[in-house]
């Protein structure tokens, strides 16, 4: 999933101006699905699923650990954070987020309505670049 | 509108005023087998149909078939979700079956949540939701599920006129525009009385589990379809990797065209001594009963009958329950009736059907479904005992009235059929069948066993022949390596043939059949 998540920030950041802060627009992956998802599941069950993924990525990100989600389905809790990660460790905080928001919805409907879901939203992303199977 | 029907003037005589035309009302297939003949021919368009049942009984999998066979780019379907079956786990199982399409996913099917709507328990928001989603996507199929769950969530905080309310406007919003509508929710039959729901809907599809001991059947009644006819009753529904399959009380046979079998057209049974005593043959498209207790050459009569179709290029099915295909084919070998070949050139199906579970409906249509595969013109049952016994122990209730309508449509469509039946023999009487079937076959034949001078023999009589006069002659006859074979009419007199223990009248004019041990 890591290089699902990769491939669709890197898609984001080629498209998007730069952005360094740690806001909502950061995390650009999960706040773009939003729509797409709570169309699908409702806001609350976005909720659901976005809290989960943000509680494996707390795993493996520990600044993660004072981020929360809202009831809009929004990140919250910057101004928790002691100290501002350096910009590999931030980018290693979205791909994680991502790589698990996907990783659940790979869980639940499979890959194949995954990408067909994710592409509704990046319709110039190419399945060649996915390469879903690595990286995992 | 999508389609309009323009006048032909072209057709029209030029000195008379044409008729206004009545509204042709296009029907929807329902992409479930077998449902489309039970509902006349499938869904009519901009209707509002309610899906009721039990939980578990295939209403979301109903919805999703039908979704799944008619949404287009153009005219896609909308599935709204409350707060039921979560979408995620929905779609999560419903990929499972073969109809799901992902493809379709997007932009020919679209799922929406309103759970955030009914979860405000405002009937309006709901409302404005649909009606807004509708206008931006143009629906042809609109799936709100589970539609009691919006109405008892959302009816906490409003008045029963309110609810029903909702739902006229809902009802004249979504026919308005042009969708039909699938309602569909956990409801009881008791409900169907008081809910005006059931009055507004045009169409209400009812779903449920039947229990019988061990035996659980679904089954699906079409309680209204209003505007046209379908099939009364209960019919069997099966839910399989392929999603639901319906099997209609009429086995699809209501609509087949009559066959344009030759009128009174005799067929060999494949004993020459037979066909003479039964008038010349069997009547093509007659059902004939063939009775006799264990042993007496039943099988080997149907085996033969069946290959002298074959003979003739009639392509044939035997239905079997009690023995296994290559058992059977071996002892056709033996009667020198070669019909592996036939099994190999897709001229003989042979049906090894031990169902358990399954209905008598559901076997029904496998044997349907062989016929109309190599257009059969001979079918073998082989036995009707048997048949019953395969079935599991609910389903034989139905046993005889669902026979009965399988024959009928069948032999309505020119299929010839044999059916055997073991009956005990007894030496006082000469029953035919304990079924009480012999009301739905046109021909019966009974064979019996007889003590002769020391022998347990076999005699064989036409008892009933529908198409005309028959041989009341009871003849005596042996299985040899030919199968059944009659003897030639003897010149010893019995009476009492039909107990089973006759008794000679005059000299014994010939030997046995086959001889007796030596002493």
């Amino acid at each position: 999933m890591r290089n699902f998540a990769k491939c669709l920030i890197a898609l984001e950041a080629s498209g998007a101006k730069p952005s360094t802060g740690s806001t909502v627009a950061a995390f650009p992956i999960p706040e773009k699905l939003r729509p797409q998802l709570t169309t699908l599941m409702g806001n609350a069950g976005f909720r659901a699923l976005f809290s989960r993924a943000l509680a494996l990525a707390k795993m493996e990100v520990p600044w993660l650990r004072a981020i929360q989600v809202n009831d809009e389905g929004v990140l919250q809790g910057w101004e928790e954070l002691h100290s501002q990660p350096g910009p590999d460790m931030f980018l290693e905080g979205r791909v994680v987020l991502a790589a698990q928001l996907l990783g659940l919805l790979v869980a639940f409907i499979g890959e194949k309505l995954t990408v067909r879901l994710v592409m509704e939203v990046w319709p110039k992303l190419s399945l060649k670049d996915l390469n879903l199977h690595e990286g995992e | 509108m999508n389609k309009r029907t323009k006048p032909d003037k072209k057709k029209l005589p030029t000195n008379t005023m044409r008729q206004p035309a009545k509204v042709v009302i296009r029907k929807l297939p329902t992409g479930v087998r077998g449902l489309d003949d039970i509902l006349g021919g499938g869904i009519p368009e901009f209707s509002l149909n309610i899906i009721a049942g039990t939980p578990g009984c295939g209403k979301t999998t109903l919805a999703h078939q039908i979704i799944f066979a008619n949404a287009t780019e153009q005219r896609p379907a909308l599935y709204f979700t409350v707060l039921g079956e979560p979408s995620m786990k929905m779609l999560r199982y419903q990929q499972q079956y073969s109809f799901f399409d992902e493809a379709k996913l997007g932009k020919a099917i679209r799922f929406i949540n309103l759970s955030d709507a009914a979860l405000a328990r405002d009937l309006n928001a709901v409302f404005d939701e649909i009606t807004k989603q509708v206008t931006a996507i143009n629906p042809g199929i609109v799936v709100v599920d589970s539609f009691r769950t919006v109405v008892r969530k959302a009816i906490g905080g409003e008045s029963e006129l309110e609810m029903q309310s909702f739902i006229q406007r809902l009802a004249q919003f979504l026919t308005s525009w042009e969708a039909t509508t699938f309602l569909v929710g956990e409801y009881v039959p008791e409900e169907i009385r008081d809910n005006p729901l059931f009055t507004i809907a045009d169409g209400l599809f009812w779903l449920s589990q039947l229990v019988e001991r061990n035996s659980v059947v679904r089954k699906l009644q079409i309680i209204k379809s209003r505007g046209h006819d379908s099939v009364p009753g209960l019919h069997t529904v099966r839910i399989s990797d392929d999603g639901m399959q319906a099997f209609s009380r009429t086995l699809g046979y209501v609509n087949k065209k009559k066959a344009n079998s030759a009128q009174g057209r005799r067929l060999s049974i494949g004993i020459p001594e037979l066909d003479i005593m039964m008038g010349g043959g069997l009547v093509e498209g007659d059902s004939l009963l063939v009775a006799g207790p264990s042993g007496t050459g039943k099988s080997a009569l149907a085996t033969q009958f069946i290959a002298a179709g074959l003979r003739q290029g009639e392509p044939g099915v035997m239905a079997i329950f009690e023995e296994r295909p290559p058992g059977y084919l071996d002892r056709a070998d033996n009667f020198g009736l070669n019909l592996k070949t036939s099994v190999q050139k897709g001229m003989l199906e042979i049906l090894y059907l031990r169902p358990l579970d399954l209905s008598v409906d559901e076997t029904m249509q496998e044997i349907l479904n062989a016929i109309e595969k190599i257009g059969a013109k001979r079918l073998v049952i082989d036995s009707l005992v048997g048949f019953e016994m395969a079935l599991a122990p609910g389903f034989r209730t139905d046993f005889r009235e669902s026979l009965y309508r399988m024959i009928g449509a069948l032999t309505g469509a020119g299929v010839t059929i044999l059916s055997t039946v073991e009956v005990e023999d007894t030496f006082t009487a000469l029953s035919f069948s304990h079924y009480t079937i012999s009301f739905l076959t046109d021909d019966i034949i009974r064979m019996r066993y007889v003590e002769i001078d020391g022998q347990l023999r076999k005699v064989i009589v036409v008892i009933k022949m529908r198409g005309g006069n028959h041989s009341k002659d009871i003849r005596e006859y042996v299985i040899t390596d030919e199968g059944v074979v009659v003897i030639h009419p003897r010149q010893s007199d019995y009476t009492k043939l039909s107990t089973g223990l006759p008794e000679r009248i005059g000299q014994r004019e010939e030997a046995a059949p086959e001889p007796k041990a030596a002493t």
